[in-house]
């Protein structure tokens, strides 16, 4: 299945998040069946491909950033992102949802506890979980 | 660590400088170095956060190369900012091969066997994310942890590939080819004993003919005037200065010299009768020059 560029789904960040069209147009994008990719790279035309850059969204009833994505250009998001304190962002990394009331739009969130991105959530009047399994925080980690 | 593959390296006395000293470092377990991930955090903020959880840090130079001396966790990866991609767990020899690359903006790059991705990691955190990356490995498996090391470091210009790269085609030239072959891993002994198989004559001269299809690939692959890149983890001269002198001799490349921020001794001369006439301009890491794992390195012209 090959890539396929379309660069229309910058815009989603730019409404979603208030993200600056000028970063996004540091980000190509690509499409691949349900997926969306994000590339910074000069793109070369090699047969194969089994991923260009880092995926960034996720295509279905609606779009879905992705976790990686966001703790990339969650920093310049302006709106749509909830601040979380010390307590509840072990809880988010845990993999747990966070029922509170937060100033957000209903929808994808990007997530943050001081100046780190901890990734996507969906916020509907609580918010919940988000985080894929292999970012959850552990037991043993520190 | 048993005594059996501990003698196997006697067969290197001949070759490599402060002998007594090398196999006496191979006793003792290879500490853990981190490169802090700079595209996504400042060094000092990183290692006083980690510093705060208990680690305990040596800086290598002025790289963002960090030795753990001691640390809280088993596991240096056990951490949340390891999981945010603040790190990456590599040793400072495998840092080397990058280094050689000398890269620059807006280069077109192939690492042609890149699983799990230190180097990538490495080179694309170097390139700031411009130019590209082509990332291939065999594997499946492995092109997976490698996927999930670009996603987890934030690396956003590398195209992942799967191919043979001892006889697939890519479709175009690069720039620069980064062959970090695989190996008889001798070089990692003291990272992981447990895993290591002592190989004989026959398994090094296999490993050696297959080293040689990668490199005629890559120079298949590579544009006039670029370079190739060749390491490898291990010791063996067949597998090293060996496959680099065919490179010059066979493939017309030129030995080309460079320089690399890591204590380093030059190539060896002479093994089992074979002599290696450019062995001045390779480098080897021995793990008692700064406490690190084994890595041989060359860089070559088309």
């Amino acid at each position: 299945m090959q890539f396929s560029k379309n660069n229309q789904y910058r815009k989603y960040f730019v409404d979603r998040f208030g993200i600056s069209a000028e970063v996004m147009e540091n980000y190509e994008f690509f499409e691949r069946g349900k997926s969306v990719w994000a590339f910074t790279g000069k793109y070369v035309d090699v047969e194969d491909m089994e991923a260009m850059g880092i995926r960034a969204l996720r295509l279905g009833r609606g779009l879905k950033p992705s976790t990686a994505f966001l703790r990339i250009i969650g920093r310049y998001a302006t709106k749509n992102v909830i601040e979380i304190d010390e307590r509840e962002a072990l809880h988010y990394l845990r993999g747990e949802d966070i029922d509170k009331n937060f100033a957000a739009e209903p929808g994808y969130v990007i997530v943050k506890f001081k100046d780190n991105i901890l990734g996507c959530g969906l916020y509907k009047g609580k918010l919940i979980n988000q985080i894929p399994k292999k970012y959850r925080f552990m037991d043993t980690w520190v | 660590m048993d005594e059996e593959k501990l003698s196997y390296f006697l067969q290197y006395s001949s070759i490599i400088p402060e002998f007594d000293r090398f196999m006496d470092i191979l006793k003792i377990p290879q500490p853990y170095w981190i490169r802090v991930n700079t595209l996504k955090i400042q060094e000092d903020k990183l290692i006083k956060r980690l510093e705060k959880k208990g680690f305990v840090f040596e800086r290598f130079g002025n790289l963002n190369a960090y030795k753990i001396l001691s640390m809280p966790v088993k596991h240096p990866g056990a951490t949340i900012e390891h999981s945010l991609g603040y790190y990456y767990v590599q040793d400072l020899s495998s840092m080397a091969p990058v280094f050689a690359m000398n890269l620059r903006p807006g280069e077109v790059i192939l690492d042609m066997a890149a699983a799990p991705g230190s180097k990538t990691t490495m080179m694309a955190e170097i390139m700031r994310n411009r130019g590209t990356i082509v990332a291939n490995d065999v594997s499946l498996s492995r092109i997976k942890s490698l996927g999930g090391n670009i996603e987890r470091l934030g690396i956003t210009n590398v195209i992942l590939l799967r191919k043979d790269a001892r006889k697939d085609l890519f479709g175009v030239e690069f720039d620069k080819i980064l062959l970090d072959a695989p190996c008889s891993g001798e070089g990692v002994i003291r990272k992981n004993p447990w895993n290591f198989h002592p190989a004989n004559e026959r398994e090094h001269r296999y490993l050696r003919e297959q080293q040689i299809r990668m490199l005629k690939n890559a120079v298949k692959h590579l544009k006039e005037g670029g370079i190739i890149v060749y390491s490898t983890c291990t010791f063996h001269p067949l597998e090293n200065e060996s496959v680099v002198e065919y490179g010059i001799n066979k493939l017309n490349l030129e030995p080309v010299e460079f320089d690399i921020p890591i204590s380093n001794l030059k190539g060896v001369d002479e093994w089992m009768g074979e002599s290696y006439e450019h062995y001045k301009y390779f480098k080897r890491i021995y793990p008692h020059l700064v406490d690190t794992g084994g890595m041989f390195i060359a860089v070559l012209k088309k």
